[in-house]
């Protein structure tokens, strides 16, 4: 692989709106925001910020709008069509685009009201909207929403490798304990076994009500500029040891038609993104697997090579997700209980995890004075953390990664 | 193909959809039909306009027997489309056609969407629905002649590797 630009690039700022399901204001609004505090994050100024990127499915403000609100003149932008695990990828295209000598500091933002204004279930009258192409071979027979669209892959995974409820259930009961120490978080409290199992159905057998994400209005950003620009501003710099993505399955949107259906795109993202970064799995100390789902979950933590595949059943639920666990996952609470932002806010949440400030309960959390106490309301901050890895998720067939880490390799 | 409606859906075939007109039309006929490549001779379950394994975009439709097999389903038990309410649950099927199983490769098939619907049209039972099972074409009536293929449990012994949840009792 040519040009790999392992420790050469930095995240060194991030920020976000409030995670809500009223957000009052538009993707503008909220989008001005997230950059704004990823600006003041990283001690940057709308000078400094020459590039943009954004993501989005028709539902966002385009960074030409935005620019005008916060004083930024692009020296490259784009805002590229794409949902979960866009974030990962772009982090690639802004190092791409400094490589290129195109900009110097690029702000990648992702704004969505996807609660109030457009819902990405497809709920309510966009589900009755006139159709035509390849939705004429799905909304006919009612098959609509983003948990429809994978529930073949979930389904037939479940049937093959015997995983329960209970499994899936185990990791928003994870999710939820992380996300009752996150001020931020949209779903605070923390849910058991139970209560997922008692949630009412969405699709059977693979989904209730619980093992789905939060539709959320917010906005998120991300800062990557240079590590020799990085050690002059305000955070310690977070090195991007390894990007790939978005990569995809044999078939893409078709893959069904291929197989293995129960196989994800992880499987050839995984190993190209270890190689890059040059980590092997036992280097790294967290993780962020997309959760739009309980079940992207344990898909993607099998076909990363985190288990043997089939095995994935037992990885969630051995404790070794859980916050105190040996590597942690999703320690904002994700999309389970922070709230969907396609991606980006678990890109976030490693960053200040790798920082060691994390905005959790801990009185001192922005100094980075934690007190580790993990019970409810308390800490998430984990313990000397060097390495982080984000699994992004699109579909069955399209996934993204990012390797991060505090020390240079 | 003008508008159909279809539970309060407009379905859109312009004349210029390359991909699925003729697939409606066709169903509109009482006929299922798929895409075969001109050249190397290999039928595609998507009836996209390129052959996925020799790239040729010479391609005729050809109608195949209409019987299959449950590859993998999903039971909606809460659907986000307000006209599709009333049928809760209602089971979605992916149906892995007979013809070229199996090939080119062991994990191909040719892998069809549709509801399994009983012998009125109405929506299978859940108890009913599982992996392997064996299903025949049924074109159901919407208007116009516009018909949509759905799909019918057959008495034929399951095929291959079989699978069922546990319905919900009641």
């Amino acid at each position: 692989m040519a040009g790999n630009p392992r420790d050469k690039y930095c995240i060194v700022g991030v920020g976000e709106t409030e995670y809500s399901r009223a957000s009052g204001r538009t993707t503008r609004a909220m989008g001005a925001e997230a950059i704004r505090n990823a600006m003041n994050d990283a001690g940057l100024t709308p000078d400094d910020v020459d590039g943009m990127l954004s993501y989005h499915g028709g539902d966002s403000t385009p960074s030409t709008s935005i620019q005008y609100d916060l004083g930024i003149r692009p020296n490259f932008y784009m805002d590229c069509s794409g949902g979960g695990s866009s974030t990962e990828a772009l982090v690639g295209l802004a190092i791409g685009a400094i490589e290129a000598g195109m900009c110097d500091v690029v702000a990648i933002f992702r704004s969505m009201n996807g609660y109030s204004n457009i819902r990405i279930g497809g709920t309510g009258a966009r589900a009755s909207a006139p159709i035509g192409g390849l939705d004429l071979m799905k909304r006919p027979y009612g098959l609509i929403s983003a948990v429809q669209q994978f529930s073949y892959t979930f389904t037939r995974h479940m049937a093959e490798y015997g995983v329960k409820s209970e499994d899936l259930a185990a990791i928003k009961a994870a999710h939820s304990n992380h996300a009752s120490n996150n001020p931020k978080a949209l779903m605070k409290h923390r849910v058991t076994v139970d209560d997922v199992m008692n949630s009412r159905w969405i699709i059977r057998p693979v989904a209730h009500l619980l093992d789905c994400c939060l539709e959320t209005d917010n906005a998120t950003c991300v800062i990557v500029t240079s590590a020799e620009r990085a050690r002059d501003l305000k955070h310690k710099p977070i090195y991007v040891k390894g990007v790939q993505g978005r990569g995809t399955k044999p078939g893409g949107d078709f893959h069904y038609q291929h197989g293995p259906i129960s196989r994800v795109a992880g499987h050839y993202v995984g190993p190209r993104v270890f190689d890059l970064a040059g980590v092997k799995h036992e280097d790294v100390d967290i993780t962020g697997c997309y959760d739009a789902f309980t079940y992207t979950v344990l898909l993607q933590f099998e076909d990363y090579g985190w288990c043997e595949k089939g095995e994935g059943k037992d990885y969630v639920t051995s404790g070794i997700i859980n916050l105190g666990g040996k590597r942690p996952n999703n320690l904002s609470g994700g999309h389970l209980c922070e709230g969907y932002t396609h991606g980006m806010n678990m890109v976030i949440e490693n960053v200040r995890q790798l920082r060691g400030t994390v905005d959790d309960y801990c009185p001192g959390a922005l100094e980075g004075d934690h007190t580790y106490d993990y019970s409810e309301g308390g800490c998430r901050q984990v313990q000397d953390a060097k390495i982080s890895m984000n699994m992004g998720w699109g579909t069955p067939a399209v996934g993204s990664s990012l390797i991060m880490g505090n020390v240079l390799s | 193909m003008p508008n159909y409606n279809y539970r309060g859906i407009t379905l859109s075939i312009p004349d210029n959809d390359s991909e699925y007109k003729g697939y409606f039309e066709a169903a509109g006929e009482g006929r299922l039909v798929v895409k075969k490549c001109s050249d190397c001779g290999l039928l595609r379950g998507e009836p996209g306009p390129g052959c996925p394994w020799c790239t040729s975009i010479n391609w005729e439709w050809q109608q195949v027997s209409g019987k299959g097999t449950i590859y993998s389903y999903q039971v909606v038990a809460h659907t986000v489309i307000p006209s599709f309410r009333d049928l809760t649950p209602f089971a979605i099927v992916l149906v892995e056609l007979d013809e070229q199983r199996g090939e080119p490769d062991e994990f191909d098939g040719l892998r069809i969407t549709g509801n399994l619907v009983d012998a009125d049209f109405n929506m299978e039972k859940e108890e009913n629905v599982g992996i392997g099972k064996r299903v025949e074409v049924a074109f159901q009536p919407v208007e116009d002649g516009f018909m949509l293929p759905q799909w019918r449990l057959i008495d034929e012994p399951d095929q291959g590797f079989t699978w069922s949840h546990e319905a919900p009792e009641g």
